[in-house]
């Protein structure tokens, strides 16, 4: 299978001890990749470093055979990311807001832009300001913004962030969706176990900065009653006890 | 890739650092047209205070009104430091169309001054030999300093307009020009606004056509020579202000001003022959000094009268003397008596008859406070001012009360005959 | 260069987006019509002529060069910069395909763009103030070097520019960038009046230079040295303003 995302050694502290030490991970074409793990775990940090927001100590990251690192330009071009917060220029319409990001892509145009809109049920506030909007149209913004260049990667940091019921099963099923009829890859970080394990096809645990282990949701479900199981148990073996998975 | 990035960065850091810094010691390092003026006027200064024997200094002003001349003046000075002599001519054309000539001569012990209007020569002769520097570096002063600071500071941006040319023998031309353009509005509107003022203050008759309307100053140009020893050789300024008359026609003022320094060490200063000339001669006491000039002019006999009133008339009834018979800079002594005319010889008091003697306050000309000693052998305490200017005594402090109408009167005059 | 067009196109959306533009057009109407009051007032209240038609927009240049103008470049670089830090929106543009030196060089090229126009826009309508209003006094020598010095004062301002986007790269917060420039602004002015044989070498001298191109002899070894000496600012603030905002986590 192809390798569509590669991270090798990966290496980041900070001062505070946190961070990440030595990821190895490979994520594959059509994969929806759940990336688990609790607070502070390193799953930002990790995305962050994937999406060149941050520079790593040690290691690479290699998006469709492009390093992140030295060849970003190229890295991202077929990427479309989400990190923490779904940030936006207030001061521009929701349209405006994502016709300068189609600026960077070629191809991408004013249809492109209205489907994407119309993708995440925005196209009736596209000539409002973000200003006004609530968390959860912020959030869906920031999808739309994610998805509009047609990407064959998106990564996504807590993309349900904020939405409801309503919104969280229209982006499941447009998640879904993608990664059927484009091919697209996921890379997906959530602290909602039930909803990984509803969406995602493989899933990687991320504990103190060190990945666990990486194993398919369909032999994980064969071999633990739920995700949680599967989560709780793995981090208990490997010595501490997380009272959630939060 | 990550090595090559940072290696260019370093690269281009170090070339912007090393650009600026070769440029910036460039830059200061190279002199400006505005600071080698500068150098030549103050060497020039100190030339001529310190260095030069003799010089001749030669200025020349003249304002025209759209090329016509309104007045003009001109006067060269001679200066020859070691003997401490100038002699100045000078000849003006005012704005009245009035002319008139002068010449000045001095050193350090005589003062001669003749001009066109009046020929006779008026001649200062000083008792005390002057001591005069012929020519004051005005940048020895305390303020100097400050004040070129402050003078840099307001010509900012325009010493870039002067421009200095070498010539071959090692002399130098400095060149500035200002045209209306690069006068900064604000210079300008300030000067014109002063020059409008002066020029349309007072003079009521003259020639000077009265600017009320779009005022500016046009041009300012200057041109300095400095010889190859670094020594102003003339300068010459020309500023024209523009600006319109009541009936709105145009008038362009230029003022020229011409300063030239020559015949530096080759000058004479000669000092005119009076021979067959009318000649009014006075003699210039010092008034200056901290002590009297020739005290021993004040020996001798000084009175004043005493008067009554009486029947409504001033009566004399006696005179009073005072008789200095010693006195020198620090050291006055003498007599002082009353002389009473017969019959009023009651009025006599105990202080009619005394001795004096005085020392005179340091740095107060001629002022000195005195013990008294009468006939009696009472003591008291006065005072005595020897008036250089009036050539008269001021004789106080006999508290004696003045009975019967005896006029006060301190002041005495020498009594020469 | 279609990334970079990109980057650049969109600094300048958002700063026309901002209302920045606006702003600028009616602060330098503003002056222009302010100066042109003042020299009416004096002209009828002093009987001078004040300025001419070229005389004008030099008179307005002089005066903009060291008060708006900069405060103008400051304003629009902090927000372009630490306005972006703080909203954590610079995030939008560095998680697109476009490489840091671009997004840093666009910014850059934005703000000189908006400089440009400031002073563009300032020249057409001092000239037009200035052939309406002021006794003709152009000449074709004067006319080009009018708009010869608006276009040179382009260049300390871009490094001035530089100079303050360095600053906000190592300040977080906007409010002690402006603060700090002001300052700095200031003392420089100071120093340069105290110590005026080292002026050449203080950015706040330079934003005048354009003094120099009006100098009949055209002084062209003075010209160099003052543009050496704001290119190797312009070099050290770009490199160093860069170095840090590649370095910098978002």
């Amino acid at each position: 299978m192809e390798k569509v995302i590669e991270i090798k050694n990966l290496t980041k502290s900070y001062g505070n001890g946190r961070g990440i030490s030595d990821i190895n991970l490979d994520i594959y074409k059509g994969d929806i990749f759940g990336f688990l793990g609790p607070n502070g775990a390193g799953k930002t940090t990790a995305m962050k470093i994937m999406t060149g927001l941050v520079r790593p100590e040690h290691g690479d990251v290699k998006i469709l055979g492009y390093s992140v690192t030295e060849q970003y330009e190229k890295a991202m071009a077929k990427v479309g990311c989400l990190i923490e917060i779904a940030e936006s220029y207030h001061y521009l319409s929701a349209y405006d807001n994502l016709k300068q990001l189609a600026r960077y892509y070629p191809g991408i145009d004013h249809s492109r832009i209205e489907e994407v809109l119309e993708l995440t049920g925005m196209l009736r506030f596209k000539h409002e300001k973000p200003k006004k909007f609530s968390l959860g149209m912020k959030q869906r913004l920031g999808l739309a913004a994610a998805v509009l260049s047609r990407p064959k990667v998106v990564i996504l940091d807590e993309p349900l962030n904020g939405l409801d019921v309503e919104g969280m099963i229209d982006i499941r099923k447009m998640i879904q969706n993608l990664a059927e009829k484009e091919e697209t890859t996921f890379f997906i970080s959530s602290h909602l176990i039930h909803d990984v394990e509803l969406t995602c096809n493989r899933i990687g645990v991320i504990y103190n900065g060190k990945i666990l282990n990486v194993e398919s949701t369909s032999t994980i479900l064969k071999n633990y009653a739920t995700l949680e199981n599967y989560f709780v148990s793995e981090v208990e073996r490997n010595g501490r006890i997380s009272s959630s998975a939060s | 890739m990550k090595l090559k990035k940072k290696t260019a960065l370093l690269a281009s850091f170090t070339m912007g650092a090393l650009l600026l810094a070769t440029t910036a010691l460039a830059d200061i390092a190279s002199k400006s047209g505005y600071e080698e003026l500068k150098d030549a006027i103050k060497l020039t200064a100190e030339r001529g205070s310190e260095a030069f024997d003799s010089f001749t200094l030669d200025f020349s002003m003249a304002m025209k009104d759209n090329g016509k001349t309104l007045m003009s003046g001109n006067e060269t000075k001679k200066f020859d430091r070691k003997t401490g002599a100038t002699e100045s001519l000078s000849s003006n054309v005012n704005l009245n169309g009035y002319t008139n000539s002068s010449q000045t001569y001095s050193d350090t012990k005589t003062m001669i001054r003749v001009s066109e209007s009046d020929p006779t020569y008026y001649v200062t002769e000083f008792s005390k030999e002057r001591e005069i520097e012929s020519f004051n570096n005005p940048f020895k002063e305390e303020e100097a300093a400050d004040v070129e600071k402050i003078i840099d500071a307001i010509v900012g941006s325009l010493k870039d307009h002067v421009v200095i040319t070498e010539k071959d023998d090692g002399s130098k031309e400095i060149n500035g020009s200002l045209t209306e353009v690069q006068i900064p509005a604000l210079v300008n509107a300030v000067a014109s606004f002063q020059l409008k003022q002066e020029f349309n203050g007072n003079h009521n008759q003259s020639n000077m056509p009265k600017l009320v309307k779009d005022v500016f100053v046009k041009q300012v140009t200057g041109t300095a020579k400095v010889n190859k020893d670094g020594v102003l050789e003339s300068i010459l300024g020309i500023a024209v202000l523009s600006g319109k008359d009541e009936q709105g026609a145009i008038h362009e003022i230029s003022v020229d001003a011409l300063i030239t320094v020559t015949d530096i060490n080759s000058t004479t200063v000669t000092k005119p022959d009076l021979t067959g000339k009318k000649v009014v001669r006075h003699l210039e006491r010092d008034y200056s000094g901290s002590e009297i000039s020739n005290p021993e002019k004040y020996l001798g006999k000084f009175k004043n009268d005493i008067l009554i009133e009486k029947d409504g008339k001033f009566v004399k009834i006696g005179e009073r003397i005072i008789d200095i018979t010693h006195i020198d800079t620090i050291k006055v002594t003498g007599q002082y008596h009353e002389e009473f005319k017969p019959g009023f010889e009651e009025y006599a008091t105990n202080t009619s008859e005394l001795s004096f003697s005085a020392e005179f306050i340091k740095d107060q000309r001629g002022n000195a406070n005195f013990e008294y000693t009468t006939k009696s052998g009472v003591k008291g305490q006065g005072n005595i001012y020897f008036d250089d200017y009036q050539g008269k005594i001021n004789f106080n402090g006999m508290n004696t009360s003045y009975e019967g109408g005896l006029m006060f009167d301190s002041t005495f005059s020498p009594d020469l005959d | 260069m279609v990334v970079f067009q990109a980057a650049l196109l969109n600094e300048l959306e958002k700063l026309y987006k901002k209302k920045k533009v606006l702003v600028g057009i009616l602060l330098s109407l503003a002056v222009i019509v302010i100066g042109q009051l003042v020299i009416v007032g004096v002209r009828s209240g002093f009987g001078l002529r004040g300025t001419g038609s070229v005389e004008f927009p030099m008179l307005v240049l002089s005066v903009v060069v060291n008060t708006i103008l900069p405060l103008f470049t400051a304003l629009v670089t902090i927000d372009s910069f630490s306005g972006e830090f703080t909203q954590n929106s610079m995030r939008i543009t560095l998680t697109r395909p476009v490489s840091r030196f671009k997004v840093y060089t666009a910014k850059i090229m934005a703000i000189v763009l908006f400089i440009l126009g400031a002073l563009l826009l300032l020249l057409v309508f001092s000239l037009l103030a200035g052939f309406i209003f002021n006794t003709n006094s152009a000449t074709l020598d004067s006319l080009g070097r009018t708009v010869f010095s608006y276009l040179v004062s382009l260049f300390p301002m871009t490094v001035l520019a530089l100079a303050i986007a360095l600053l906000a790269n190592i300040l977080r917060s906007g409010i002690a960038v402006f603060f700090v420039s002001i300052l700095t602004f200031l003392g420089l002015t100071v120093l340069s009046v105290l110590f005026s044989q080292y002026s050449g070498l203080f950015l706040t001298t330079h934003l005048d230079w354009y003094n120099l191109f009006l100098v009949n002899s055209f002084p062209l070894l003075k010209i160099l040295r003052q543009f050496l000496i704001m290119l190797g600012y312009g070099i050290m603030f770009f490199t160093a303003g860069f170095y840090i905002f590649d370095k910098k986590e978002f």
